[in-house]
């Protein structure tokens, strides 16, 4: 509770972090804001080749361009901010050492400034299902429930993360694998249907497995996600934030020693 | 008494030491299975950087925190700062905090002048309309008016350590930590600051002023603090702290430099300075002087065969050793007749005009054109002086130069 206090007392500090994330990020760049889209859609024409065209993966009787752009540009949101929300601390060591101001708020920041990114690549998005006349239904507002439960464990994990790097710069090197293979394990670019239903059960237990089939559940197929599984999902990520946010802010107290 | 705004009870720091500047995971392995394997208490490599400090500060009092490199004072102010936690002991610090410790550490390159004031302030704890309120203040302060617009990459040093300093003062702490910014910018912008510094202190705010200048912590502090290898050491008048202090530094610098009796140096030099000594007007060998009186410098030497018309020289330096002036025997056509043996020169001071402190003296003696050292004695001597004092604000410097002011008022009718 004092920790939400001190936090709510520089909630301004959250939002000037993020504007310096997002201007300096596209400063100097010929095409700014628009790299916010190269990513995720690059992977999309990339991941539509080796898939679709090659391997032909089955898309669910969607086109797999935005099959796969769909869960992409989620999936980007979560990839960078945990691979910026670790090191964030590290970027930030003259900060950290010199200042004192509550540390999760450049993981706040790193958050907002993803999110800030896939509203961008989204727009993108809204163009391909006008180009596939595919039509939003209202089952579609279910993402803000989806989304609000992915920034929750995006949070838990770049508590934990972004702490043990201070100590451990080998998360550092590790998490590139890392994200890769639980992009592997996580339906971006197949369906999760695909998923023999032997190893179903332990497959679900990747938190991002459920939340990327969601989307593409209540965009592109307009069926609402199933509501015991993400009351559930709420319930543990909320546990999981919890615990993450309280190991963070004991790690926090020797930061500026060790960093 | 008045309310407290700053309490330390018993605070201890450890540092634990490590060879890179991060440890891996590997390392910490190894650590581990030492601890269990070798049994091996482990963390041999600890440092205690504050040991049972304690201290109180009352509000609106200007506190000077000396000590030699390494001795704590940083650690006080992070923890002041709330930087870092102590690993021991407990603290208590009433009031905002503003620190202006490495001014401009929030800065970001890419970002523009604007841009930078507007974060810098936020890392600070301001809000934005406060921010707002006092844009035009501190563009004015910093002097960067033109440049405002333009990315932080492209100023000089100076304009950012000036646009630093500017957002940090206008922060309106209660509490404010100053640690050794005034050695930044110019002369014109370091009044500035120290104006800044005296119009917080009218409001009754508390500052506490790190410094390695005695003169400055003398002008502004009404009490001094000293820590020294992570212990208190004295607080109280800033005078007799600071004289306190300036002793041990000097007894820590002469103790080797002393020159022994028969020491040879290496060089095949024809003339050694074999002591340097002080006496007051009773001849009496001293080494303390006063200002107004007279006192001499008796140079002692040694020669080993005809040297042509040697120089001595004698540089007077303040407590850190920075030369102040020096004096030599040619100036005043001395003409040394040396042959083997041995004789003492003397230089008399007619009076003393240093003002209160502490000074050395580095020795030499030179050939004839004032072009090769001979001898060197650097620090063979110091002295402390009793005089005015610069904490009286009255005079600033080192040395009070023999004058007279005189005033012509022309009456306007």
């Amino acid at each position: 509770m004092v920790y939400l206090d001190d936090l709510i007392r520089h909630r301004h500090l959250i939002l000037s972090f993020a504007q310096r994330d997002i201007r300096a990020k596209y400063k100097q760049t010929i095409f700014g804001i628009a790299w916010a889209v190269f990513q995720p859609f690059s992977l999309m024409v990339a991941f539509t080749f080796v898939f679709s065209r090659f391997a032909q993966v089955d898309s669910e009787g969607i086109p797999y361009p935005i099959f796969s752009y769909s869960a992409l540009i989620f999936w980007t949101c979560f990839a960078s901010s945990v691979s910026q929300g670790t090191i964030a601390m590290a970027a930030n060591a003259n900060l950290v050492r010199k200042i004192y101001f509550p540390r999760e708020t450049l993981l706040l920041a790193v958050m907002i400034s993803a999110l800030i990114d896939l509203g961008i690549a989204a727009l993108v998005f809204f163009g391909m299902l006008v180009y596939y006349g595919i039509g939003l239904t209202w089952v579609s507002l279910w993402v803000i429930p989806l989304l609000a439960l992915q920034v929750l464990i995006t949070l838990a994990v770049i508590c934990v993360t972004s702490a043990v790097h201070v100590h451990f710069r080998d998360i550092g090197h590790v998490l590139p694998l890392a994200l890769l293979l639980w992009m592997l394990a996580t339906p971006v670019a197949y369906p999760l249907s695909s998923v023999p239903a032997s190893v179903r059960s332990l497959y679900m237990l990747n938190p991002m497995a459920g939340i990327i089939d969601g989307y593409r559940r209540v965009l592109l197929h307009g069926s609402p996600p199933d509501l015991p599984y993400l009351l559930a999902a709420f319930g543990v990520a909320l546990f999981g934030v919890t615990v993450a946010y309280l190991f963070f802010k004991r790690a926090e107290r020797t930061f500026a020693d060790i960093i | 008494m008045r309310d407290i705004a700053i309490q330390f009870d018993g605070v201890s720091k450890k540092y634990r030491l490590r060879h890179g500047w991060y440890v891996s995971i590997r390392d910490e392995l190894a650590r581990l299975a030492r601890r269990f394997l070798l049994r091996d208490p482990g963390e041999p490599h600890q440092f205690w950087a504050l040991q049972d400090v304690s201290f109180d500060i009352a509000r609106g009092e200007t506190i000077g925190l000396i000590g030699p490199n390494g001795a704590g004072k940083s650690t006080i102010l992070k923890i002041l700062s709330r930087v870092t936690t102590p690993t021991d002991g407990s603290f208590a610090v009433r009031g905002k905090v503003g620190a202006l410790i490495e001014v401009g550490a929030g800065f970001h390159p890419d970002l523009t002048g604007r841009e930078n004031v507007y974060l810098n302030g936020a890392i600070m704890g301001m809000r934005r309309h406060e921010i707002e309120a006092k844009f035009d203040q501190i563009v004015a302060f910093a002097e960067v008016e033109a440049f405002i617009d333009t990315p932080l990459k492209y100023y000089s040093s100076g304009m950012m350590v000036r646009l630093g300093f500017a957002v940090a003062a206008h922060i309106e702490p209660e509490i404010l930590l100053v640690d050794e910014v005034l050695a930044v910018g110019d002369t014109a912008f370091q009044a500035k600051c120290l104006n800044k510094i005296a119009e917080l202190k009218e409001q009754d705010k508390t500052i506490i002023l790190v410094s390695h200048t005695m003169p400055s912590i003398l002008q502004h502090s009404t009490r001094v603090l000293w820590v020294d290898h992570g212990k208190l050491q004295a607080f109280g008048d800033p005078e007799e702290t600071v004289e306190e202090y300036l002793r041990s530094v000097q007894a820590h610098v002469s103790a080797g430099s002393e020159i022994e009796p028969g020491e040879r140096p290496a060089s095949d030099s024809p003339i050694h300075i074999s002591s340097v000594t002080l006496r007051d007007a009773e001849e009496r060998v001293v080494h303390s002087l006063t200002f107004g009186q007279p006192a001499s410098i008796d140079v002692a030497y040694v020669t080993s065969g005809q040297v042509d018309n040697p120089v001595v020289s004698v540089t007077f330096q303040d407590v850190r050793g920075y030369p102040l002036g020096s004096l030599t025997s040619r100036l005043d056509g001395l003409e040394l007749d040396v042959s083997e043996g041995h004789g003492v020169v003397r230089l008399v001071l007619l009076p003393v005009l240093f003002t209160r402190g502490s000074y050395g003296i580095t020795v030499a003696i030179h050939d004839s054109r004032i072009q090769r050292y001979l001898d060197l004695k650097a620090r063979a001597a110091s002295f402390m002086v009793a005089g005015p004092s610069v904490a009286s604000r009255e005079v600033s410097g080192h040395v009070i130069y023999p004058h007279r002011w005189e005033a012509h008022v022309e009456q306007v009718k």
